[in-house]
């Protein structure tokens, strides 16, 4: 006897379906799990065994085999648990075939016969609907991931009990046992996005950090921003994510599917709503900033994907660690290859870095930094140079003293300052039409002249700045680009001397270290 | 050139005369580079290896005077003001003595290697150790007594309080040479050592001229009080040589004040109040705004101080921070 039963495993965020194939035949009693397994689902042979027998079916005496296809493809993970129990029972005829027809299964069995919850949920679910498959059974625990997808019945089981009644159950008694759990995606995204963030009228101070960290978010630029400790980076930082402009339906699946991948989706958490932040302690190692391991899991970077990712204290990193992130700050994904396959995972984050200006963090206050040369140069040093050059804007901070604190007016409210960025994004969706890009901040120095193009009076004066400031070639794209986010936030058809000069006000420290 | 290693006592005619008079002369040099000749007139400049941009530029212009006018600068070749002095002095195409406290084969500080590289060429390296003497931290104030022994006058141009500049003061007073210190300002505490000095009666280094002219007095009376009555010859025509040169430099100074660059233009008036709120020492974009007598945003600020570096009226030091130029 014979059955098949549909499931899916990851790869990256994606999925690929595999169908786990069950045959019952008369010979030694032996049950055999075969198709290139890892360990965990190798023992899923004893959970299935125990469970069923727990669950009322005893299996029969004879020769057992299941395989899960594709079998050249390397399994992970106790998500086949679920799908083995049920191809087992259909092999032996306990449950009719029809009823497994077009219907994915997905979930760890407990030896009670619990079905428990695992990762990567949404992103199979979703990837399922291109794959011809009716209806999804999934855990309880992870249903309201399911859920989010349309096109697709999903239905939580929370034991093998509930499943097998359901599955022996004739029309509509079913439905009642395991109902069809539908969320409107968009509608609690609308109900979600109203969730408090930390706002930036809580800073009190600090102007030109502010206004850097908004041209910044404008533009999709990255910032790093110096300072002595407790200046208020961090908050700075925390409060970023809350000015980008809202996440869209498309982007909150992206962001949830790799916190379901990661197995980070907190209970009855459906859907992030929130952009998110990622704040890496500095000795973080390369395999869990970018991902990694030998089954490769999303990083810091892919976690922090459509949100920021801020580094404080820059240059305590790993070289190593700071080096990986090239690859993904310039495709906006990262590749890892391991022997068993490549996986993609999306990194189209913001880099927001932060560090003290020298060791002591006075500098240049020369009544306060004792620092040498020698040292402050070490210090900056550390900071890789093909980081800083995917930087763009760069603020100062400095101390600010009690008395200011109390007395500084009010800042701007998060809310304010993400209407205009909303409104510059929505320029440079306008121009970057049909092009590569999406930002100004991804504008490269070759068609710096299509998109950042200026006026006669603008050009001199720019050509005035180069030589008088002593810039790089780099940091005149860099101030060109900078300076068109300026212009658009200011809603500037044409970018202007004003916008030129307060782009070069931040232009990146790394012109001063030379 | 340069590569070689020489070693003089005060038996060999080329041993610097103005050590022979010092106490607790040198029993011998090591030498690489020229060996400097005993006339002209040569000047110490000392001060703080981290010192503040007023103290570089202070040096670096002393050192370009000095260089132009063929005044020899003797430094320890540190990093901050000896390096930077004497590394102007060679730019300027004068000539300048490294006194080491290693051996002459070894660049101590590392960093210096430029300066090190050029000064073999173009000036002299002396040390008391032998070659492959490791720096060592005892023998620099020790070194320092040939420092001010090979100067005519010692300038110091920033010390904090308990400095090892002031060593060298001490030492140079002991031999009796002249000391002229460069002001600060007393809330600076990289000029307290200088502002004590001051305080206890050294001369205060104003211009570069009265340097220049302090020194022609000093030699009047060196050769006066020595009666080098063969020499005088010698000593007029580099007197009359020293004026001459005192007065094409005055006049191609525009009046005095050496200590600025020419002024290239105006600063456009709405720009006025900021520029006169900036200060040599570098000071955050806030501390500027408090000084300014009418209300501005940062930003605004920000964009006015960026036009004032263009224009090269001021200077951002880092990110945040802006110091001005004349």
């Amino acid at each position: 006897m014979y059955s098949t039963v549909m499931t899916g495993a990851l790869q990256g965020v994606s999925a690929y379906p595999v169908s786990v194939e069950v045959d019952v035949s008369p010979g030694l009693p032996t049950l055999s799990l075969v198709g290139s397994l890892s360990q965990e689902v190798r023992e899923a042979k004893e959970r299935v065994c125990v469970a069923l027998r727990n669950a009322g079916f005893h299996l029969p005496a004879g020769r057992i085999t299941v395989n899960l296809s594709p079998a050249n493809r390397r399994k992970e993970g106790t998500a086949f648990d679920l799908p083995i129990a049920v191809g087992l029972l259909a092999a032996m005829d306990r449950i009719p075939g029809k009823r497994v027809e077009n219907t994915l299964f997905l979930g760890e069995v407990g030896l009670d016969g619990e079905i428990k919850g695992v990762s990567g949920v949404l992103p199979i679910v979703r990837e399922a609907v291109a794959w011809g498959v009716e209806q999804c059974i999934v855990p309880a625990a992870n249903v309201l991931e399911g859920a989010l997808i349309s096109g697709i019945a999903v239905r939580g089981a929370a034991s093998l009990q509930e499943l097998f009644s359901f599955l022996l159950s004739e029309g509509g008694e079913g439905e009642a046992l395991l109902p069809v759990v539908r969320l409107d995606a968009e509608k609690l995204f609308q109900e979600k996005a109203v969730e408090k963030v930390p706002d930036f009228s809580e800073v009190n101070g600090q102007e030109t950090a502010k206004r850097g960290a908004e041209i910044a978010a404008a533009g999709f630029h990255n910032l790093l921003m110096v300072g002595p400790p407790g200046a208020g980076k961090s908050m700075i930082a925390k409060r970023i994510p809350g000015i980008l402009p809202p996440l869209t339906l498309e982007e909150s699946l992206e962001v949830t599917s790799v916190f379901s991948v990661a197995g980070l989706l907190r209970e009855g958490e459906t859907l992030a709503t929130k952009r998110p932040f990622q704040s890496p302690h500095h000795s973080v190692s390369l395999p869990a900033l970018v991902g990694g391991s030998t089954i490769p899991k999303p990083g810091m970077i892919s976690l922090a994907h459509r949100g920021v990712l801020f580094l404080d204290e820059l240059p305590e990193f790993q070289r190593a660690a700071l080096d990986s992130l090239r690859q993904p700050l310039e495709e906006r994904e990262i590749h890892i290859a391991r022997v068993n396959g490549t996986v993609t995972y999306p990194s189209n984050f913001m880099l927001v870095c932060a560090m003290n200006p020298c060791p002591c963090g006075f500098y240049p206050d020369r009544n306060r930094c004792r620092c040498t040369e020698p040292q402050i140069r070490r210090y900056m040093g550390k900071v890789s140079g093909p980081i800083l050059d995917r930087i763009d804007l760069c603020v100062e901070l400095q101390t600010v003293d009690i008395a200011s604190l109390k007395n500084c007016n009010k800042g701007e409210s998060s809310g304010r300052i993400r209407e205009r960025i909303v409104r510059a994004r929505k320029i440079q969706k306008e121009r970057f039409r049909g092009t590569k890009y999406q930002f100004n901040g991804d504008v490269e120095a070759a068609d710096m002249e299509i998109f950042c193009a200026l006026g006669e009076k603008e050009q001199q004066y720019m050509d005035q700045l180069y030589r008088n400031l002593n810039l790089s070639a780099r940091a005149y794209h860099r101030i060109l680009k900078v300076a068109r986010t300026i212009a658009d936030l200011a809603e500037a058809e044409q970018i202007m001397v004003e916008h030129l000069l307060e782009a070069s006000f931040y232009r990146p420290a790394q012109e001063y270290w030379q | 050139m340069g590569e070689e290693i020489r070693f003089i006592t005060p038996f060999e005619k080329e041993y610097p005369d103005r050590l022979r008079n010092i106490p607790d002369a040198p029993s011998g040099l090591y030498v690489r580079g020229k060996l400097p000749v005993n006339k002209g007139v040569s000047v110490a400049v000392i001060g703080a290896r981290d010192c503040s941009d007023y103290g570089k530029y202070v040096a670096e212009h002393l050192g370009a005077f000095l260089g132009r006018n063929r005044v020899t600068v003797v430094s320890g070749m540190a990093r901050g003001i000896d390096g930077i002095s004497q590394w102007a002095a060679l730019e300027a195409g004068g000539t300048s003595i490294g006194v080491l406290g290693c051996g002459v084969d070894i660049c101590y500080p590392a960093g210096n290697r430029v300066l090190f590289n050029r000064l073999l060429e173009q000036g002299t390296i002396f040390s008391e150790y032998p070659p492959g003497t490791p720096p060592r931290a005892m023998n620099f104030p020790v070194r320092n007594r040939i420092v001010s022994g090979l100067a005519d006058a010692v300038v110091v141009i920033e010390a904090r309080n308990k400095s090892g500049t002031l060593i060298t003061v001490d030492m140079a007073l002991e031999q009796g040479k002249e000391v002229f210190v460069v002001p600060g300002r007393v809330t600076d505490r990289l000029s307290d050592g200088c502002n004590k000095l001051i305080k206890q009666g050294a001369e205060i280094l104003v211009s570069p001229e009265e340097l220049l002219e302090e020194l022609q007095k000093l030699k009047e009376r060196t050769e006066e009080r020595g009666g080098l009555r063969g020499k005088a010859g010698d000593g007029k025509a580099q007197e009359r040589k020293l004026q001459g040169q005192v007065s094409q430099e005055r006049k191609s100074d525009t009046e005095s004040d050496t200590w600025l660059e020419e002024q290239s233009s105006e600063v456009p008036p709405e720009l006025c109040d900021l520029y006169h709120a900036l200060d040599f020492y570098p000071q955050s974009v806030e501390q500027i705004v408090a000084r300014l007598p009418s209300d501005i945003s940062l930003s605004q600020a920000a964009i006015q101080l960026i036009q004032l570096c263009i224009d090269k009226k001021a200077v951002q030091v880092s990110p945040g921070y802006f110091k001005g130029m004349q």
